[in-house]
């Protein structure tokens, strides 16, 4: 199999920037050049084929948003029919880290918008992502910010923002936590009272839920002078922000969640103060080009893609995919949701079997990554929905990996040849001697050598699926 | 024709929010019979299977009960899409997921259903709008496969007309569908963001709007009613607004909306007064900016503006117009 090292990274690049690609697809990017690929993903206007209009039509729940999975699966078509997916895995890498959830906030819609926001601004300057999540109706109520006043704060919003949003613990003073939420009192949403009570009572009366807007509040912010990280002056949240992105903290917090995220699992971020990064140096060079560049995530992922430490095979295929990863990249290869569909419905549930349920996260830490994706329970309901989807032929993408499989099959063919047939067309898998010794097995168990052309076409689209079934099975398909 | 009209004018408004039993869960249609009961078709959504039913209600909001429910068994619904009523009562249902038109008694009871998926005469692809013609056939809009089917009201296949496309007398997943007193036929020709008029013998006659946000144009229209008066009244759903033409197709007047709390709507405050008060402090009307692109977000924000208006109905003096996203119906007095 003419897997050269250019398409396996490549393929690589391809799982952690998106949620993988097909063989096909890899050929195409390898024939661009992998730094060009890498220029465009980041800089490139993802197109959606199917449009707001079409899914609302037949999902009419898609345009209200007013359940508690329905936002979800909304995403999941947007990770699925993306042109280029980065925009969606940046939007999921934010969401991973300013956490909000369904359970306090009961509208989707607002948690919708805030994804939607991740979208719009997460490849910009951190500082603006910064004034923009305190700004986000979503995290203002997650996070109590409409119960801080002058003169009477909620420290909700201040403590996370410096502990989970940007510094980490160990680098600010709890006078630093009240002296910032002090900053951001004024900072709410509109009709609070009754947004707020709508919420807690999961009121869907009388006509569904009202989206929330952002409303500063001027009599009610704290205009007097606040001493935040050795500053001092009148500061408003904007100051702070800016403050706190100015910080070396700030930079290797952001840039440890980013190597984490694409490169290879760190500790869960509370361990962060107690364990050193895996890759110091990794992170001490991402921290630079968040300064040189002004806060740029976008130019701080351009240099992490292009990286040595990112590039290298060390870390490939060790990250183990979020159960969103793993639905979303099948389903990119399956092709099984051409059209807005019910059963997509269905399918993103499963992501929340396997412990990842959108805008449900466990709690406003995120969820934690790694291995900590993997028990017995979410394990066998991630390989039995790998293994069932690429191994469903009804779907047209599975239906032509295995016809592009069997024209691949020439006589002389031995049945080891499926299986490096298979793990290339999945996207240029690699797999373990051990997992490739099993996959043979069952190839030589299965299929019979062929010298004479003329009974190539004996292999079936059947005999194939199986193996692509198989192939889901495999440990090496749950990670990235 | 008259020669002066004037806006059109908000009367009321019909229904609540319920998951189940009074009330309605993304509503796209409604009907009435010859008692004048009204029958409210609810889509329900794909993770609430209650809401998909039928809510029999009159136009005071006297509450008469539900029947149908989420099912693949005879009489059940998937993605019911439309409801009509012949003369003699019976309820006609078009499922555009199980690709079957469905009969049940005004009391619920299942008849009979007709259709499977395909191309062929009297099979479906996702069948939509319903209405009958002044010989009591329906009229079935056959979406995917762009082309309107008429049947008897026995199921039987009678004819066709319309193929997939944009020229004229072609359609794009059409929607909605209506007939006037003369027996013209007008389709909601969603995918070309047009409504077309056809004659009764199905020739092309004219379109009304073209794709826009300006007076009289059209974003994905999704059901159009003509009233006595020749008044064309169209539910522009990608603009979330209801637009009125003459039957000349020269733009008359538009509304996104009125919205005001329902008799079901305000017993509910009643009974849950602190909401009740919460909701008097607030300023439920406002502007952001952005809203003048997104009549979407606008109406997800704006509690009285129409939010994906799906059926626009006359009947009697009014004009009536389901909002799926809002659970109610807004009523409007008809031109004159």
């Amino acid at each position: 199999m003419a897997n050269n090292n250019d398409t396996l990274l490549m393929a690589h690049l391809m799982r952690r920037a998106g949620f993988g690609a097909s063989r096909i697809e890899l050929d195409a990017l390898v024939e661009q050049g992998y730094d060009e690929t890498v220029d465009h993903i980041i800089d490139a206007k993802p197109e959606i084929p199917v449009s707001d209009y079409m899914i609302r039509r037949y999902q009419p729940d898609h345009g209200s948003l007013m359940g508690s999975t329905t936002n979800g699966s909304n995403w999941l078509y947007r990770m699925i029919w993306s042109d280029v997916a980065f925009q969606e895995k940046i939007a999921l890498f934010w969401h991973g880290i300013f956490a909000t959830g369904y359970s306090k906030l009961a509208n989707g819609k607002v948690l919708h918008d805030q994804i939607k926001m991740f979208s719009k601004h997460g490849l910009g300057s951190f500082e603006n992502l910064l004034v923009e999540i305190s700004r986000d109706p979503a995290m203002i109520v997650w996070l109590d910010n409409c119960e801080s006043h002058k003169g009477a704060i909620n420290e909700n919003y201040g403590r996370e923002l410096l502990e989970l949003f940007s510094m980490g613990t160990g680098n600010y003073t709890e006078q630093d936590i009240k002296e910032a939420s002090r900053a951001f009192t004024g900072w709410t949403i509109a009709n609070t009272e009754y947004m707020t009570l709508k919420s807690q009572r999961d009121s869907i009366w009388p006509y569904g839920r009202l989206s929330f807007h952002f409303e500063y509040d001027p009599d009610d912010h704290d205009d007097d002078e606040k001493t935040f990280l050795g500053r001092t002056g009148k500061f408003n949240g904007e100051d702070i922000v800016k403050i706190i992105c100015e910080q070396k903290a700030t930079a290797n917090f952001i840039s440890r969640h980013m190597y984490s995220f694409f490169v290879a699992d760190e500790p869960p971020v509370p361990e962060w103060p107690y364990k050193e990064p895996n890759d110091s140096a990794a992170i001490d060079a991402l921290s630079s080009v968040y300064f040189d560049s002004g806060f740029d995530i976008k130019e701080m992922l351009r240099f992490l893609f292009k990286s040595e430490f990112f590039k290298s095979e060390k870390v490939w295929n060790k990250r183990v995919k979020s159960p969103v990863e793993l639905v979303a990249g099948a389903l990119r290869l399956t092709k099984e949701f051409d059209r807005p569909s019910r059963e997509e419905y269905f399918t993103c549930l499963r992501t929340s079997y396997m412990g990842q349920w959108l805008m449900h996260p466990p709690s406003v830490e995120g969820w934690h990554w790694g291995t900590e994706w993997l028990d017995s329970g979410t394990l066998v309901e991630r390989v039995n929905f790998s293994s069932s989807s690429l191994g469903n032929l009804k779907s047209a993408g599975v239906k032509n990996i295995a016809e592009n499989i069997r024209k691949s099959i020439k006589a002389p063919f031995k049945p080891e040849q499926v299986i490096d047939l298979a793990l290339d067309q999945l996207g240029a898998l690699i797999v373990s001697d051990n997992t490739r010794s099993n996959l043979v097995e069952y190839a030589e168990s299965n299929f019979k050598s062929i010298d004479d052309d003329s009974k190539i076409a004996d292999i079936s689209n059947e005999d194939v699926g199986e193996v692509l079934k198989l192939v889901g099975a495999m440990p090496e398909f749950q990670r990235a | 024709m008259p020669t002066s009209v004037s806006n059109i004018v908000y009367k009321s408004t019909l229904g609540i929010t319920a998951m189940q039993g009074r009330g309605f869960y993304f509503p796209y249609d409604f009907a009435f019979d010859n008692s004048k009961k009204m029958y409210v078709l609810g889509r329900g959504h794909d993770g609430d299977p209650r809401g998909c039913r039928i809510t029999v209600m009159d136009f005071e909001e006297e509450y008469y009960g539900t029947f149908g429910s989420h099912g693949e068994q005879d009489g059940q619904f998937i993605w019911p899409s439309s409801i009509a009523i012949n003369s003699q009562d019976k309820i006609f249902v078009s499922d555009e997921y199980l690709d079957k038109i469905i009969v049940l008694s005004t009391s619920g009871e299942f008849l009979f259903s007709w259709g499977q998926h395909g191309t062929g005469d009297g099979d479906f692809d996702g069948p939509n709008g319903l209405t009958f013609d002044g010989d009591g056939n329906l009229l079935v809009v056959d979406h995917r496969n762009g082309r309107i089917q008429v049947f008897d009201e026995e199921g039987g296949f009678i004819r066709k007309f319309g193929s997939v496309g944009n020229n004229e007398g072609q359609m794009d997943l059409p929607w909605g569908i209506s007939t006037d007193s003369n027996g013209h036929i007008y389709v909601a020709d969603w995918g070309n963001h047009r409504v077309q008029e056809f004659l009764a013998d199905e020739t092309f006659v004219k379109n009304f709007g073209y794709y826009g946000n300006e007076d009289g144009q059209l974003i994905h229209p999704s059901s159009v009613t003509v009233d006595s008066n020749g008044f064309v009244y169209i539910a522009d759903w990608g603009n979330h607004r209801l637009q009125v033409y003459d039957s000349e197709a020269n733009f008359i007047c538009s509304t996104r909306g009125e919205a005001t709390l329902s008799k079901w709507a305000q017993e509910f405050l009643d009974t849950n007064v602190e909401e009740k008060e919460a909701r008097l402090k607030s300023e439920l009307v406002f502007k952001l900016d952005g809203f003048e692109d997104d009549p979407h977000e606008e109406s997800a924000h704006v509690e009285k503006f129409l939010w994906s208006p799906t059926a626009v109905k006359v009947h009697n003096e009014y004009v009536l117009i389901a909002e799926s996203n809002r659970h109610r119906l807004q009523v409007f007095h008809q031109l004159s």
